[in-house]
C-alpha cells in the first residue's frame, strides 16, 4: 500500500501556485471531522468516482470510532454489498463494530407500500369490489414513476425514524442526476400535495354549506376529520419536515466526490449549482485516485501533469469548500479492512 | 292557599301552550323565509359542491385520464376513500357502468 499515508486537505482557493504533490502531508483535518458531526452527509458525485467506497470507509471510521451509523445505499446497482463482502438487505444489518448497512432496494420498497394500501383498502371497501380495486392498484405498481416514489418513500422514512436510533447516517447515492431529483422531490411534492389540500379543504367546505342548506340527509354523515385531507397533510408534512433536514446545515452535510478529469469536474460543477439552488449545503470537495508522489515511470510522469492541470482546476471551480485529495491505491479497495485503511489515510 | 296554588299552575300551563304555538309560528315563517331566501341559491351550491369533489377526484386520479401527475404514487392510499365519489361521478355523467381505463367499481 505504498500510496497511502500521504494526502493534502487544503482549503481551496490558496491558489493553483501552492498547490504542491500530493506529497504534502498534513494530519490535521478539520474540516473532514466536522463531517463526522453531522448527522446527516451524502456522498454524491458522477457514476464511477468512487462514492461507495469512500461512503464505506468513513462510515466504518464512524462506527469505530464508537458513534452508532447507519450507511444507506440509494444506488439500485448495490455496490455496496459488494464492497463490504456482505448481502445487505432492505433492513439496517450490522458490518462491523457500531456501523450498520441497509440497501434501498426500488422493487422491495414498491411492494411494501403497495401491500399497504390493499391491506387499508379491505378494510374500507365493499368485498366485491376488491378485486376489480386490486387490479387498478397492480396497474399502478409498473407505471412510471412508482419505484422512484416508493424510494423516496423510504428514503424520508429512514431520515425521520432512524434519526434517533443512529448518530450519524451515511448516505451513498446514485450518480449525480437521480440523486439531484432525489433532493428536491421534498420541495416539489409538497407543494403539489399542497395543491391538493388546498382544493379539499374547498370541497369539504362546499359540504358544510350544502348540508346547511340541504340538511344532514341530503349529505350524508360529515365526518369532522376527513380521513382524504388528513393523509394528504400527514403526507405534506413529512416532505416538508426532511426539507427541512436537508436544508439544515448543522444536521445535513453533502459531500461530493470526484477524480481529477475533465467529466467529473464539469458535472460536479452543475451539480454544486443546482444543490445550492435548492438550499442543501455542500460541505467538502474529496478528490479521489490522485496519483501517488512515489509512483513512477516515464508514462505516469506525463499523467501527473496532466492531472496536476486538473488538480489545479478543481481547486479553483470549488473555492471556499474543503477540499481532500485521496490517493490512488495499487490494490482494489475491497472488504472492510480495505476500507478501514483508505479511511485511516483520511483521518491519520 | 291551595286554591291560588292551583290557578298559578293553570296559568303557567296555558302561557306554555301559547308560547310554544307562537314557537312553531315562527320557525314555519322561517323555514318559509329561509327556503324563499336559498332557493336560487340551492341548486347553485349544489351544482359547485359537485364540480369542486369532481375536480379533486380529477386532480387526484389523472393518470386514469392519461393526464400525468407527479403525486399519483401517494394519491393511491386515498383511493378507498373515494371509490364511492368515483361511482357518484360517472352515474351523474350518464354512465350507468364505470368507464373503460379507470377503476371499476362497479
Amino acid at each position: 500500500m505504498s500510496g497511502w499515508g500521504c494526502h493534502v486537505l487544503r482549503r481551496a482557493g490558496s491558489g493553483a501556485a501552492e498547490a504542491g504533490p500530493v506529497g504534502d502531508c498534513l494530519s490535521v483535518v478539520p474540516q473532514l471531522n466536522d463531517l463526522l458531526d453531522r448527522r446527516i452527509v451524502f456522498f454524491g458525485g458522477k457514476g464511477g468516482v468512487g462514492k461507495t467506497t469512500l461512503a464505506a470507509a468513513f462510515a466504518i471510521h464512524s462506527g469505530e470510532r464508537g458513534i452508532r451509523t447507519l450507511l444507506v445505499s440509494t444506488d439500485t446497482a448495490h455496490s455496496t454489498s459488494d464492497i463490504l463482502e456482505t448481502v445487505l438487505g432492505p433492513e439496517p444489518r450490522r458490518v462491523t463494530g457500531e456501523c450498520w448497512a441497509v440497501e434501498i432496494d426500488p422493487g422491495h420498497e414498491t411492494d411494501r407500500y403497495i401491500s399497504d394500501v390493499k391491506r387499508r383498502i379491505a378494510g374500507t371497501i365493499a368485498p366485491r369490489l376488491v378485486h376489480e380495486v386490486e387490479r387498478q392498484i397492480d396497474i399502478a405498481r409498473v407505471s412510471p414513476g412508482a419505484e422512484e416514489a416508493a424510494v423516496f418513500e423510504r428514503f424520508t422514512r429512514i431520515i425521520e425514524e432512524l434519526r434517533d436510533d443512529f448518530g450519524c447516517i451515511f448516505f451513498d447515492t446514485a450518480p449525480t442526476g437521480q440523486t439531484l431529483r432525489l433532493l428536491s422531490l421534498p420541495e416539489l411534492m409538497a407543494t403539489w400535495i399542497s395543491g391538493l389540500i388546498g382544493r379539499r379543504k374547498k370541497v369539504n367546505m362546499l359540504a358544510r354549506m350544502w348540508r346547511n342548506v340541504a340538511g344532514a340527509s341530503a349529505v350524508g354523515v360529515l365526518a369532522e376529520d376527513d380521513p382524504v385531507l388528513s393523509a394528504l397533510e400527514e403526507r405534506r408534512d413529512r416532505f416538508l419536515r426532511t426539507r427541512e433536514i436537508l436544508t439544515d446545515r448543522h444536521q445535513t452535510a453533502f459531500v461530493f466526490v470526484l477524480t481529477p478529469e475533465r467529466l467529473p469536474i464539469l458535472e460536479t460543477r452543475k451539480a454544486v449549482a443546482v444543490l445550492s439552488r435548492y438550499g442543501i449545503p455542500v460541505s467538502a470537495i474529496l478528490v479521489n485516485r490522485v496519483l501517488p508522489f512515489d509512483a513512477d515511470g516515464e508514462f505516469l510522469e506525463r499523467r501527473r501533469e496532466r492531472e496536476s492541470e486538473y488538480l489545479g482546476r478543481i481547486d479553483e471551480a470549488f473555492s471556499g469548500f474543503p477540499i481532500c485529495r485521496i490517493p490512488l491505491d495499487d490494490q482494489d479497495v475491497v472488504g472492510v479492512a480495505a476500507l478501514r485503511e483508505v479511511a485511516a489515510t483520511v483521518y491519520q | 292557599m291551595t286554591r291560588r296554588g292551583t290557578d298559578l299552575q293553570q296559568l303557567r300551563s296555558f302561557a306554555l301552550q301559547i308560547w310554544r304555538a307562537v314557537r312553531r309560528r315562527l320557525r314555519a315563517a322561517r323555514e318559509i323565509y329561509e327556503g324563499v331566501y336559498f332557493a336560487p341559491y340551492r341548486s347553485a351550491i349544489h351544482r359547485e359542491y359537485l364540480e369542486q369533489r369532481d375536480l379533486f377526484l380529477v386532480l387526484s386520479f389523472s393518470d386514469f385520464l392519461g393526464i400525468p401527475n407527479p403525486v399519483a404514487f401517494y394519491t393511491l392510499e386515498l383511493f378507498p376513500e373515494l371509490i364511492d365519489q368515483f361511482h357518484q361521478w360517472h352515474v351523474r355523467m350518464g354512465m350507468p357502468r364505470a368507464p373503460e381505463g379507470g377503476f371499476r367499481c362497479c
